[in-house]
């Protein structure tokens, strides 16, 4: 398993992106900028589903409208991530914070795209206010846990 | 390559920043350990608070988002944590401010991200008295008015520039030297 990760960090263009002063440290800034644009997209549908306001508008109109941003973030996300990702995979797969990141976001995933869809997409009603506060909470709580694992990846390490 | 030359204007804000950095608190905060790394964890999550609610109403002032939604009605839900994420934000950020104050004092990219924020919030002032007056004529149409739209346009490319700022400051001092 070592193995491959210090193949992945003798690539060519992992060497690269270590090497130079400004690429990586771009790429780190359009990852944060990314995670701007991905938060927004998760916090407008789980503070819809936590009550309060947008009362008029069905949770399910909320979250049509708020996937595009979701998934293109998220693919922002992946396309910043991997080349820092490589550059450093030595590192990386030392780390138990990148462990924990990468654990915390496959768990953070599966629950959006199955639970979470579910009880946004689902019909006004079908599901008790109770349900959709859980959710929310379980995804704002998953997606924070990605978010301060990846930052203490660059502190202890 | 670029020496940043302050200027005996700005001689004042190095002497107060070198009074901060003096201060014991100050040099407790930057002495510690753990405590710094998780002020910058709780910047970061405060960040995506307020980067992420102002971004989608950007997106829906520009008209490229949660179009079916009035903005009035999208404004008064976000607003509250907008301001709850700015405090948020500000306060992890002066605390690693005046953590380290001779990190930033010199440091142009820092300077860069507080005048990006003087104007962004400029740009909200300007769009909330002018613009949002008239909310009421084009709160659900298809198209927002070029008002709305110049007023998004202006805050994500303001606000990107404040976090992919926020992201650099710590290479500026690798990139430039300064004094």
């Amino acid at each position: 398993m070592e193995q491959i990760f210090i193949d992945i960090a003798s690539w060519p263009v992992s060497r690269a992106i270590n090497e130079s002063s400004w690429i990586f440290a771009f790429v780190q800034a359009l990852h944060l900028l990314s995670l701007g644009f991905l938060a927004g997209a998760l916090l407008m549908v789980d503070l819809r589903l936590m009550g309060g306001g947008f009362s008029n508008q069905p949770t399910a109109v909320v979250a049509r409208d708020a996937r595009p941003w979701l998934i293109g973030s998220m693919i922002a996300m992946v396309l910043t991530g991997v080349p820092q990702f490589i550059s450093l995979a030595t590192k990386e797969y030392e780390s138990p914070y990148f462990r924990w990141k990468m654990l915390m976001l496959l768990i953070a995933l599966i629950f959006t795209f199955t639970i979470r869809r579910r009880v946004a997409y689902a019909p006004e009603g079908r599901f008790g206010g109770g349900i959709g506060k859980v959710v929310a909470l379980v995804s704002i709580g998953l997606w924070t846990s990605v978010a301060i694992n990846g930052r203490l990846i660059g502190f202890f390490s | 390559m670029f020496d940043l030359a302050l200027g005996d204007s700005f001689a004042w804000l190095r002497s107060f920043f070198e009074y901060v950095s003096e201060l014991e608190t100050s040099i407790q905060l930057r002495e510690s350990q753990y405590v710094m790394p998780w002020v910058f964890v709780l910047h970061v999550i405060s960040m995506c608070m307020f980067a992420g609610t102002i971004l989608m109403m950007d997106l829906r002032l520009l008209g490229v988002g949660f179009m079916q939604t009035p903005f009035s009605q999208v404004q008064r839900r976000l607003f509250p944590w907008q301001m709850a994420a700015m405090l948020f934000s500000s306060l992890t950020g002066i605390a690693l401010v005046y953590g380290n104050p001779m990190n930033y004092v010199t440091n142009i990219i820092f300077w860069v991200k507080m005048i990006a924020m003087a104007i962004a919030g400029l740009n909200a002032l300007a769009f909330h008295f002018i613009t949002e007056y008239t909310v009421i004529d084009w709160d659900t149409a298809r198209i927002p008015p070029s008002g709305a739209k110049l007023a998004g346009a202006l805050s994500v490319i303001l606000w990107a520039n404040v976090i992919v700022a926020g992201r650099l400051i710590p290479y500026a001092l690798t990139w430039w030297r300064t004094y």
